[in-house]
């Protein structure tokens, strides 16, 4: 032990770790998307910053208001916003984000004080934080301005207030944490996080339909909901500041105590998972239990379909049994059907104009391309799921034309599915679709589904992306390919909605498919050439192909 | 006279300004157990990955089994088995779906990739793990059913790239067995490895590669006596050393120079 002549110093480790932040982050900007990662976080900063500084303001003059107005009181009105905001904002965000790896700073001979700090300064350093301490700040100054007197108290019970998010904050993250260290709840965590997102998109039908008769149910609820709200935080918090602005320095004192009672109970939940992690849990998923090893088992036999090779039955096989075990792909399945029932709702509300209202036999060309957009996630970057998986279909004898032809069948399979759904979804929800609707739409995709599996082929193999299907934030396909995927879908739906209206207005709907079937020929032949291109291409890109996915 | 197995000439891989791999001529004669050594970032990998399709040489020819690799590239894949640095695996399959899925890649029947993937399941000890999804294997699961998935076709050649990493002791045995079954019915495997014992035990035959190049190529004997001479000729080998029979520790330590660094002393630690 030569030459360590004292006990490791917590500052000297806090120093340290912040150092080597420090360095990763001034060694990111040696690559380009380093420096571009650089220039989106001055972005987001600015904007974090312009936001938190106007919040500031607004929510300043809202304290000032309530204060000089003798309504203290409903200073939780500004209080439950923050407070909402603080928890969960990084939740959400967690699902877009990889959470920090505390197994990491263990290896170090940290104590458990030096730990707890480590932790919380990392929780104090995110956006949350930032913001809602800012705002904070900003109620603090409207109530110093509306009544200086109250400034030292609503200061200590802001500061309370702040420290009691800032610890429940990392309560629910180390919790979150916990159950978003196994894959099956992280999907699960991304599906509600996915549904949740969608169910923002019913807000404005729902309002639109049930808004004018719901005044009086919502003072019922709001009556109901009060007396729930003073026993939480911010209500806490807001009655400890109007208890003593109108002098009653005992239930102030009451309340400000009771905001400690939470902070007590919080910090003893919190340090349940946190002395946990020090103790070194394992999270992996790695097998719990060893069961003893069973004789030979009977394997299944693969698919067989006829008409098609080994290999490429193999490769269809392969990408379904992919799909129909991902949560968030799944959940695409039924997203046609979910914006089908939103348009259905808006419909279902008297109110003229809307779109699928005006013109309901379109609600299955429109679930059809609806359909057709979801699966651009899976056709544009068709290795991106495949991972490490690449290197076995670059070592393997079958012919890049094959494994391609199976996604693609695969991907084809997906939206006839869809697409069935959907026809079935605008049944119930509007009425059948006529028969040369059906036709129109079935021969409008059979031209827009050659296009874009050809380029999709193409730029999967240029410039693949690896993604998980099991965790949002890592599905996006690369800046080009998004862009490229762009253009063609304005052009194959501006084609084909130009050639649909166009059938319309001169009510022979019948020309629509006559049209789309010459269009489909070419782009079958579009597709065969690319298909054939395909080898070629992915024997020139087995580099990039590799170092992108196998990351 | 027998077709060698594997053939480079002039094998050379850029990245840039950087020399990867430079004029590399390996000849590897069916049925040897062929180990492939050298330090980290000697350019073992990127060979093995132009060996085996992973990777575009810049320069060079490459035959396997008298098949020009450019020109016969599929031909050359159905004969050899490869288990690469990545492993290769789909991790949304189960243990059994994949082989299944791998032999029926490698143009197997439906009912000979299954019958072959429950065998192998189960001589790897995976066969409880079957229906469990490959991503939550344990590292040396995974490396135990890339080996498995590398075999199922019956390959000429076998390339493993570090096989042994991550596989525990029992596993270990029961796969050097069966490459040495491989062996005795005349396949040939490349192997890297940077776990020396294991290469002097299985491999008769070694090839040594330092910054690009390769700078020995024979069997072990051969290596032996190069080595011997080279330090009877220099006087920085000590006479009782040179006399012991020299380890492929010692060999390789010798060729890439790394003797002094192994020999440098940390005075401060223990």
């Amino acid at each position: 032990m030569a030459g360590l002549t004292s006990r490791p110093q917590a500052r000297a480790q806090l120093a340290a770790i912040a150092r080597v932040r420090w360095l990763v982050f001034v060694h990111s900007l040696r690559t380009s998307r380093g420096a571009l990662e650089l220039f989106s976080r001055i972005v987001i900063g600015s904007a974090i910053t312009v936001g938190g500084l106007g919040g500031a303001v607004g929510w300043g003059a809202g304290a000032w208001y309530f204060v000089s107005h003798g309504e203290s009181e409903w200073l939780a009105l500004l209080l439950w916003p923050i407070f909402a905001f603080w928890q969960f904002f990084p939740v959400m965000a967690s699902a877009f984000t990889e959470t920090l790896d505390s197994s990491n700073l263990l290896r170090f001979p940290l104590n458990y004080r030096a730990y707890v700090v480590l932790r919380l300064i990392y929780g104090a350093l995110d956006p949350a934080t930032v913001l809602g301490g800012l705002w904070l700040l900003g109620i603090l100054i409207g109530i110093a301005i509306a009544n200086a007197r109250l400034f030292s108290w609503a200061a200590l019970v802001l500061l309370a207030f702040g420290l009691l998010n800032l610890l429940l904050t990392q309560m629910i993250f180390a919790w979150v944490e916990r159950w978003l260290a196994q894959r099956r709840t992280r999907e699960i965590f991304a599906v509600l996080f996915f549904l949740g997102i969608i169910s923002f998109q019913l807000l404005g039908p729902m309002l639109s339909r049930y808004g004018p008769r719901s005044t009086p149910a919502l003072h019922k609820l709001g009556a109901e909901v009060s007396p729930v709200q003073r026993a939480l935080p911010p209500g806490i918090a807001a009655n400890a500041i109007a208890a003593m602005a109108a002098g009653q320095v005992g239930k102030a004192a009451a309340s400000l105590g009771l905001l400690g009672v939470f902070g007590i109970v919080i910090v003893r939940v919190l340090s349940i998972r946190l002395r946990a992690q020090y103790r070194g849990e394992n999270l992996s998923e790695a097998p719990k239990t060893q069961s003893t090893r069973k004789a030979t088992e009977q394997v299944k036999l693969g698919w067989s379909v006829p008409g098609l090779s080994g290999p490429v039955t193999a490769v269809l096989e392969k990408e379904l049994r992919y799909l129909s075990r991902s949560g968030p792909m799944l959940l695409t399945l039924i997203t046609p059907i979910i914006m089908l029932l939103i348009f259905g709702l808006g419909q279902a509300r008297s109110a003229p104009g809307g779109f699928l209202q005006r013109s309901p036999d379109l609600g299955f060309p429109v679930g059809a391309s609806y359909s057709l957009l979801l699966l651009t996630n899976l056709v544009y970057n068709n290795f991106g799921a495949d991972g490490g998986g690449i290197q076995f279909f670059l070592a393997s004898p079958v012919r890049f034309r094959s494994v391609v032809l199976g996604k693609n069948l695969a991907h084809v399979t997906v939206l006839a599915l869809e697409m069935t759904v959907v026809w079935i979804g605008v049944s119930v929800l509007f009425h059948p679709p006529t028969f040369a609707i059906t036709v129109a739409t079935l021969s409008g995709v059979l031209f827009a589904v050659p296009v874009n599996l050809a380029v999709g082929n193409l730029l999967s193999l240029r410039s693949p992306k690896r993604i998980e299907f099991g965790t949002f934030g890592r599905q996006r396909a690369s800046q080009l390919t998004v862009l490229v995927s762009f253009g063609v879908q304005i052009a194959v739906f501006g084609l084909a909605a130009t050639t649909l209206a166009l059938a319309r207005h001169y009510r022979e709907v019948w020309l629509a498919p006559v049209a789309f079937l010459l269009l489909a020929v070419f782009s079958f032949a579009g597709y065969e050439l690319a298909l054939r291109r395909v080898d070629r291409l992915a024997l020139g890109n087995r580099e990039t192909l590799s170092s992108e996915l196998c990351r | 006279m027998d077709v060698p197995a594997i053939v480079t000439e002039g094998l050379t891989r850029r990245f840039g300004e950087l020399v990867a791999v430079q004029d590399v001529n390996l000849r590897v004669a069916a049925g040897q157990f062929f180990g492939f050594l050298g330090p980290n970032g000697a350019g073992k990998s990127t060979t093995i990955k132009m060996l085996t399709g992973l990777l575009a040489a810049t320069s060079g020819q490459i035959q396997v089994l008298g098949l020009d690799f450019a020109e016969q590239m599929v031909e050359v894949k159905r004969q050899i088995g490869v288990v690469p640095e990545g492993m290769g695996l789909f991790g949304r399959l189960t243990g059994s779906e994949y082989l299944n899925f791998v032999g029926r890649m490698y143009g197997l029947d439906r009912e000979t990739a299954a019958k072959r993937a429950a065998e192998l399941l189960d001589f790897m000890q995976l066969a409880d793990q079957q229906k469990k999804l490959v991503t939550d294997y344990s590292h040396g699961m995974q490396k135990k059913l890339a080996l498995a998935a590398a075999v199922i076709h019956g390959p000429k050649i076998l390339f493993l790239d570090e096989p042994f990493e991550g596989v525990d002791a029992i596993a270990a045995g029961t796969v050097k067995a069966m490459l040495q079954r491989m062996i005795a019915r005349g396949a040939t495997i490349f192997l890297t490895s940077h776990v020396l014992e294991i290469v002097e035990r299985l491999c008769s035959h070694v090839a040594i590669i330092h910054r690009g190049r390769l700078v020995a190529q024979g069997s072990l004997e051969e290596l032996r006596a190069g080595v011997e001479a080279q330090a009877a000729s220099g006087s920085e080998i000590q006479e009782p050393q040179a006399a012991e029979k020299l380890t492929l520790e010692e060999i390789f330590l010798r060729t890439v120079g790394g003797q002094k660094s192994a020999e440098q002393e940390l005075s401060w630690l223990g």
